[in-house]
């Protein structure tokens, strides 16, 4: 569970003089629901609110913990309780290859090199990835590059996953395998995107604008929400 | 991909006595190949090394295709500098200049294609560590080496991507042109790694065990 108390983000001003920017204010919310979609315009604050869910980012006023751990003084055991997902899975993955980015991920949790090597690939055969285990990391598709990032964040294993528009940059035949993926996580999913379809998968949507949230409830009426405000001013 | 992106290529599990070698002796191995030949600055040390290293690999089951492939950038910059130096007629330097660096990057593959890069961290971490006391990170710069060598590949791809941009507009010899998305690029992705790295609590814990 994550809980948003009184969050504001608020940066100073890029030249003197002018006003300091908001993006986010005053934001108070619970976040309970096995799987949560955030939706709103390009700079309207998504990736700012996700941030802050694992102390990516801190909050200028207010407090945010998750799974009962303050996210600016505990950041650490946040970020083993909430794993990230980024829209670019390439600056995700830290190592050449698969089982090496995984491995990485498992040094926290497993001892021994030969032991982590073996997990790392079980981990990887699980999502049908055991082929690429050894594949440089610049030679996977998008859907595949995808898939490992969440197998390397799954395997701290988080009670939490944020993604942050995760199947922006996927064709439609990858979007349709991850949100298939998304589907079948008993984690707690919390994820922004532009896709509709995908928002609808969610049994809570948050619509974010100007850095507030403007409408929060059933996916239907959200996204409806959403779309006629949309429509009013293009 | 790129078929130049990989001037330090990466792991693939083999048999071969290198892939069994203990990283430590490979380590040496690398050095007994690349510090002669910078030392001695004579044809023959360069060639012998040269060979001595290409056996290696060779005799590892890697073949001669993998062991090259150094992507056109890298076999750019060695022309480049033979022929700088038979310009200037220094035809012992024109091989043993590109040749020292050849055997440089061909010594590191024997490390890169042949051990894991966890494997490589440990290691490093291992003979880092007594330098503790002098302010040396260990983990950290094990961590800094692994991705370095992860993203050789991705920065080397934006240089290409570049230039097709720039000779797509007819702009090919503006150098300006060729730098500045290059440099952009390192920096948003160097941005997002950095940002990636925290996200997943890396550098948070120790990494060795
Ligand atoms: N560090 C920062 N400093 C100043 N402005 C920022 C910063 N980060 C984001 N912004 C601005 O905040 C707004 C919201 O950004 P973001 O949360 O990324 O929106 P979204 O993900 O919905 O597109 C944007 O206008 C963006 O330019
Ligand atoms: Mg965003």
């Amino acid at each position: 569970m994550i809980h948003l108390d009184g969050v504001s983000v608020v940066v100073p001003a890029s030249r003197r003089g002018d006003a300091d920017r908001t993006l986010l204010a005053d934001v108070t919310l619970t976040l309970t629901e096995h799987r949560i979609g955030i939706i709103g315009a390009n700079g309207s604050g998504k990736s700012t609110l996700l941030r802050l869910l694992n102390g990516l980012r801190l909050p200028t006023a207010g407090t945010v913990t998750s799974g009962g751990f303050d996210t600016a003084s505990q950041g650490r055991q946040v970020r083993t309780h909430v794993g990230f997902i980024f829209t670019d899975p390439l600056a995700q993955l830290v190592m050449s290859t698969p089982i090496e980015d995984v491995e990485l991920s498992l040094r926290s949790r497993i001892k021994g090199r030969e032991n982590r090597t073996r997990e790392a690939l079980r981990l990887l055969e699980e999502r049908g990835l055991g082929k690429l285990a050894h594949q440089s990391i610049h030679d996977l598709s998008g859907g595949e590059r995808q898939l490992v990032a969440l197998t390397s964040v799954l395997a701290v294993e988080p009670k939490i996953i944020v993604a942050d528009e995760p199947t922006t940059l996927l064709d439609l035949r990858n979007r349709l395998a991850l949100r298939d993926t998304f589907a079948r996580l008993p984690q707690q999913l919390i994820f922004s995107t532009h896709d509709m379809d995908v928002a609808s998968d969610a049994t809570r949507v948050l619509v974010v604008d100007g850095g507030r949230i403007v409408a929060d409830g059933d996916p239907a009426a959200a996204i409806r929400f959403y779309e006629r405000s949309m429509a009013m001013t293009p | 991909m790129n078929a130049h992106a990989n001037v330090l290529g990466f792991h693939e599990p083999g048999d071969g006595w290198l892939f069994r070698l203990p990283v430590g002796i490979k380590y040496l191995l690398m050095l007994a190949m690349v510090v002669p030949p910078l030392a001695a600055v004579q044809w023959s040390v360069t060639l012998a090394c040269l060979v001595a290293t290409l056996t290696f690999l060779l005799t590892s089951g890697i073949h001669l295709g993998r062991a090259l492939r150094l992507g056109w950038m890298m076999w750019s910059i060695l022309l480049t500098l033979a022929l700088f130096h038979l310009a200037t007629l220094a035809p012992v330097s024109a091989f043993v200049r590109p040749g020292n660096l050849l055997v440089a990057v061909l010594a590191a593959r024997m490390l890169t294609l042949t051990t894991p890069t966890p494997e490589l961290m440990d290691a490093l971490v291992w003979v880092l560590r007594p330098l503790r006391p002098l302010g040396v990170n260990a983990d950290q710069v094990a961590l800094a080496v692994a991705l370095m060598i992860r993203s050789i590949p991705y920065l080397l791809g934006t240089v290409d991507d570049a230039r097709m941009a720039a000779r797509a507009r007819g702009l090919e010899r503006n150098p300006a042109l060729l730098l500045t998305p290059v440099i952009l690029g390192a920096v948003a992705y160097a941005e997002r790694s950095g940002e990636a790295l925290v996200a997943r609590g890396i550098g948070e814990r120790p990494l060795a065990d």
